[in-house]
């Protein structure tokens, strides 16, 4: 059980974080046009390339560990595959832009390679989803559109391991699995638990949770045989096509906005609620079983303000310093608080500080994933030890809401 | 300063409308059928509190509640039988109330509180006794109940 690893990338929201195969690279995009990739020295993150082609601000990066390349996709309608090509005139690689052609009217919100990385999946605002692959001939990617029956904008994406299937959420509160097949890539796939002929857009399954609300993130299960969304109503469900088993989990927290599953058997899901929360179950019932944030051990590293996480300032860890620190990066009257109590007041006892956006397995085969990553609205990426779960207390929940009252 | 251009109703132009009947599932009872439930409670609510019974009479009132287009007056006296069994429950018991009940209870009976919130001196909906419960059902079941409130489009 090790604790997690905390670095701060930068004072705002970190849209969306992927990191590359050996994990010496992630790229981020902080809340701009622009993605960052930052390189790993020892317990630091360097930036070391900007990627600026998007016109508006991009909503989500995936990095495909074996081909290594990156997508990118964006508010401005468009998503970007770069390559990395040695540049002509210096020799250095550099990272070179291809356009695809999306053909959608909304923003894209989110992208996802395939598990065999010759297709991704780009939702959109434009109720659908662009599944894109490359043509040779042409010598771009091009895209086919999943429109029906979807009634709204789509927030997540994730890809069966066949590489045919694709389970998509959104706006219209319902999660959906889809046939992605393309003739010239895929094999014909074999018959799965979601249906044996798959021609593109069959819909395979349609669900949603309990108590409605956009449906915020979609999970497959390592085997393919089963499905998890998070949705607004505060709850996650899983779905086992095989048995027709639905279980909805409510929770007592805010709302979750991610998930990953990390077996067969337990997935780790986050959002508004600022810490990660482990469930467990099988196809005869599921539970919340805790969290991966220690509330015993963050009540004193969250008060030292970013927690002992190496930060750029240090040593200067002074209460003076921590009032001037506050009084910009949170808006609150610093400079004039009379002791460090006071400026606690909106410190979460949770290493996140804010919404947990981003959720991506770390470490570990997929089925047996033994670190998990996040980031957030806060600019925190924290690498998180996947078996270190403390049970979820309901005194820090009363705790928390107490201080809520205060806000 | 005119304000008229934003009460025209915009998505009469647009082809696809998302249309809040696709939102969620309709419920399968004719209006009358539902009406006819709601009465029935309303009996029975009175009978379980007459003997005390507060947890039994809000579980039947909380279950298969009037939802969707229709049926006002079944939600009306849903709502009105309801209140009778909130007003009349001793703040002391709050706590133990609401914990017996189930979490779909829970939900359900907060949508009724915010209901209840939007009606100010509608029957004898009183403020304060709402603001009790609430604060009581919170603590309970956290702010995902409230938010299932918010959510849920099968609205009581």
């Amino acid at each position: 059980m090790s604790a997690p690893e905390i670095f701060s990338l930068g004072q705002t929201h970190i849209t969306s974080h992927t990191f590359n195969a050996d994990r010496s690279q992630v790229a981020v995009s902080l809340n701009s046009r622009d993605v960052q990739i930052f390189a790993r020295q020892g317990n630091d993150w360097t930036p070391t390339e900007t990627l600026s082609e998007h016109d508006k601000l991009i909503t989500s990066i995936d990095w495909a560990p074996n081909s290594n390349r990156i997508v990118t996709s964006a508010q401005d309608r468009n998503a970007y595959v770069w390559q990395q090509t040695p540049d002509p005139q210096t020799g250095r690689s550099i990272w070179k832009p291809t356009l695809v052609l999306l053909r959608i009217n909304r923003a894209a919100t989110y992208v996802k390679w395939s598990p065999n990385e010759d297709k991704f999946a780009v939702a959109s605002g434009a109720r659908a989803i662009a599944i894109c692959s490359f043509d040779p001939e042409g010598d771009w990617w091009v895209s086919r559109l999943l429109k029906k029956p979807i009634r709204s904008t789509v927030f997540s994406v994730d890809w069966h391991p066949n590489n045919v299937l694709l389970a998509a959420g959104g706006a219209d509160m319902k999660a959906r699995v889809f046939s992605a097949y393309i003739k010239d890539v895929d094999k014909r796939p074999s018959p799965s638990v979601w249906g044996e002929k798959l021609p593109f857009n069959t819909i395979c399954g349609e669900y949603a949770s309990s108590s409605g609300g956009w449906v915020h993130s979609v999970g497959f299960s390592p085997s393919g045989d089963a499905l998890a969304f998070a949705g607004h109503d505060s709850s996650v469900t899983v779905v086992y096509p095989s048995s027709q088993a639905i279980y909805h989990i409510k929770m007592t927290t805010l709302p979750l906005v991610t998930l990953t599953w990390t077996s067969e058997e337990a997935l780790v899901a986050a959002g508004h609620d600022c810490q990660p929360f482990v469930f467990s179950g099988n196809e005869g019932g599921w539970q919340l079983i805790g969290t991966l944030d220690d509330p015993n051990q963050n009540k004193t590293s969250g008060r030292s303000g970013s927690g002992g996480a190496p930060s750029p300032v240090g040593r200067l860890q002074s209460s003076a310093f921590n009032s001037f620190r506050n009084a910009d990066s949170r808006g609150l009257s610093g400079p004039g608080a009379p002791d460090g109590g006071k400026s606690n007041d909106t410190e979460l006892f949770t290493v996140h500080q804010n919404t947990i956006t981003t959720i991506r397995p770390y470490d570990g085969a997929p089925g047996a994933v033994s670190r998990v990553s996040t980031s957030g609205v806060d600019g925190k990426l924290v690498i998180w030890d996947a078996s270190a779960i403390s049970p979820v207390s309901v005194g820090s929940l009363a705790g928390k809401m107490g201080g809520m009252s205060l806000r | 300063m005119d304000v008229n251009f934003r009460k025209i109703d915009v998505d009469q132009y647009d082809e696809d409308v998302l249309l809040d009947s696709e939102l969620y599932e309709a419920d399968p009872r004719d209006p009358a059928q539902v009406l006819d439930d709601a009465k029935q409670k309303a009996t029975a609510v009175r009978s379980s509190l007459s003997k005390g019974d507060i947890v039994g009479a809000l579980t039947l009132v909380l279950t298969d509640t009037p939802y969707g287009p229709n049926v006002e007056e079944a939600k009306n006296l849903n709502l009105q039988t309801l209140v009778t069994i909130l007003n009349s429950t001793k703040a002391t018991e709050i706590p133990g109330v609401v914990r017996s009940l189930s979490q779909d209870a829970q939900d359900t009976l907060m949508k009724y509180l915010y209901k209840g919130m939007g009606l100010p001196g509608w029957g004898d909906v009183s403020g304060s006794v709402l603001l009790g419960w609430h604060e009581k059902l919170t603590e309970v079941a956290g702010t995902g109940c409230i938010v299932r409130a918010m959510t849920d489009r099968r609205l009581v």
